[in-house]
């Protein structure tokens, strides 16, 4: 299967230090971290999602299965506000009121007015029954609110999402399409994604906005660099574009298997596309991504504005004097800010905008002082 | 938000009002965010890439109290408002939890300075413009009550 081929080009060598050190990234079944950066731990993650490439829940595993509890709460009509924010104050990860409930559906007709149903999110290990209480003590309300605990099923809202995503045309000739759809033209150049839960499916304005981009940039043989590469989809493009290689780097595992599941989707052999995972904290000693400064024709970054800030003498160094560097994923009102910091580096600066979004982007100037 | 107003003079029919705590800049397709807005078919990426934009300025991970408004067409609005008050005066005090008996067990106290201080930060939030600070004030106290935080005038 193709996916196994990029086995070679993933970066094994320390990624099990680079994963872990993330808090927020939930432990993932692939990479444990008893053994050492195994290949063996990668094979068996990338044997069960080439598999079962056929379907969309290849991307369900650990860290978005994690379970919660789901808990259906009676609430007085007059109390609602103050009860869903006391709610939140005492331990419930999220509220939400249902606007659509028939009245049919109340037990009793004379309370039907009177009561109101919370659908309330808790984390697994939460005591619902004394949260509850202290909410409902915290603003003065008499007795308990009656309710019912559930366990969260995990595949009903995963499912509910991967089904939103429909085939997008981005432009005339350029659709995206989701894996388990048959392209609408089928002599249109076509990418086609399963996003798992990685940033890009060509919906948001910012992907549309670096899509158009990249499709007026490359004219054939560039080497693009994806900085914040997602689902992959604009490493995918710029090749189907005519690029010559493209690199998509990530800080996110999950997102690094994505773009390997997407390359093998669009039959990229391995030569075209490398993937890097990118240590979360960027040190200037030593755990640096394996790639040469100055190398790519075409750099984009589409982030969110710290990173891009932060980031932004890392993501310049890549790119040839001369080269074509694009930063997305941050609002109009953010442009100033990133702008300034750009502009000693960029010439022939140029914007374009959809919506609130932005995209920037400049040619690196020949020579820079350094300073 | 003139787009937000905009929406309630069309009159779109809203299917839910959600309420959660997400950490600024830290907004995740995964629960609570994902089984929240999952469930009301609403775009959990778009709502992420948008919430981390929005909430760049603001400490990375301070929980953050968001309201989002899903339409039956499965488009959304959302607002963003500073910490929860339970945030802010466990931050102030210094504790993780509240306490496990409030009314019985008092973990820590704090002043009634820092109470006026988190009242002003909240008085800036979009929907407590209108409230005269002394609400504010006493609604705080309440929560702090409940927490087992006990306020009073002057920490030695």
């Amino acid at each position: 299967m193709l996916a196994w081929n990029f086995i070679k080009h993933f970066p094994c060598k320390n990624l099990s230090r680079h994963i872990l050190r993330d808090s927020r990234v939930r432990p993932l079944c692939f990479f444990t971290s008893s053994t050492p950066p195994s290949s063996f731990s990668i094979f068996a993650s990338l044997s069960t999602s080439s598999s079962s490439s056929s379907s969309s829940s290849c991307f369900t595993d650990e860290p978005f299965a994690a379970p919660y509890l789901s808990v259906r709460i009676h609430c007085p009509k007059h109390a609602l506000d103050p009860f869903s924010e006391a709610l939140l104050c005492f331990g419930a990860s999220s509220v939400a009121v249902d606007e659509a409930i028939e009245e049919a559906d109340q037990d009793e007709t004379s309370l039907a007015s009177k009561e109101i149903c919370i659908e309330s999110i808790f984390p697994v290990h939460e005591e619902v029954k004394m949260c509850i209480s202290q909410a409902a003590n915290s603003i003065g309300l008499k007795e308990i609110p009656k309710f019912k605990v559930e366990m969260g099923d995990e595949l009903d809202w995963i499912t509910k999402n991967q089904d939103l995503f429909q085939p997008v045309e981005i432009a005339e000739r350029l659709w995206i399409v989701p894996e388990w759809t048959s392209p609408p033209v089928a002599e249109a150049v076509n990418i086609i994604l399963n996003p798992g839960f990685a940033f890009g499916t060509g919906e948001h304005p910012t992907t549309k906005l670096c899509l158009l981009l990249l499709q007026s940039l490359i004219k054939g043989g560039e080497a693009f660099l994806d900085y914040g590469t997602g689902s992959g989809i604009l490493a995918i493009a710029a090749l189907k574009f005519g690029a010559a290689s493209s690199v998509g780097v990530d800080i996110d595992p999950l997102a690094i298997n994505s773009a390997i599941h997407n390359a093998a989707l669009n039959n990229i052999p391995l030569e075209k596309l490398e993937l890097h995972l990118a240590p979360i904290e960027n040190s200037s000693s030593g755990r640096e991504i394996p790639l040469q400064k100055e190398q790519f024709d075409v750099v984009i970054a589409n982030i969110l504005l710290n990173p891009v800030m932060n980031l932004a003498d890392h993501i310049l160094s890549f790119a040839k004097p001369g080269a074509t560097i694009g930063i997305s994923g941050i609002l109009s009102e953010q442009l100033p800010n990133v702008r300034e910091r750009y502009s000693p580096f960029l010439e022939d600066i140029s914007v374009a905008t959809i919506g609130d979004w932005v995209c920037m982007s400049g040619t690196k100037k020949e020579e820079f002082i350094d300073n | 938000m003139a787009a937000a107003a905009k929406e309630i003079l069309t009159r779109r029919p809203v299917a839910a009002t959600i309420r959660l705590t997400v950490p600024a800049g830290g907004a995740r397709p995964a629960p609570p965010v994902g089984p929240a807005l999952g469930q009301y078919r609403l775009n959990l990426m778009a709502f992420c890439k948008d919430f981390n934009a929005r909430t760049q300025k603001y400490k990375p991970d301070t929980p953050m109290a968001v309201t989002i408004t899903a339409f039956k067409d499965n488009s959304f609005e959302f607002t963003v408002k500073s910490p929860t008050v339970s945030w802010y005066i466990k931050k102030a005090a210094g504790v993780d939890k509240g306490s496990t008996r409030p009314g019985h067990l008092t973990v820590t106290t704090l002043s009634v300075r820092h109470v006026y201080e988190i009242a002003k930060v909240k008085q800036t939030d979009p929907f407590c413009q209108y409230m005269p600070l002394e609400s504010i004030c006493k609604s705080i106290i309440g929560t702090a009550n409940s927490m087992g935080i006990k306020i009073v005038q002057d920490l030695e």
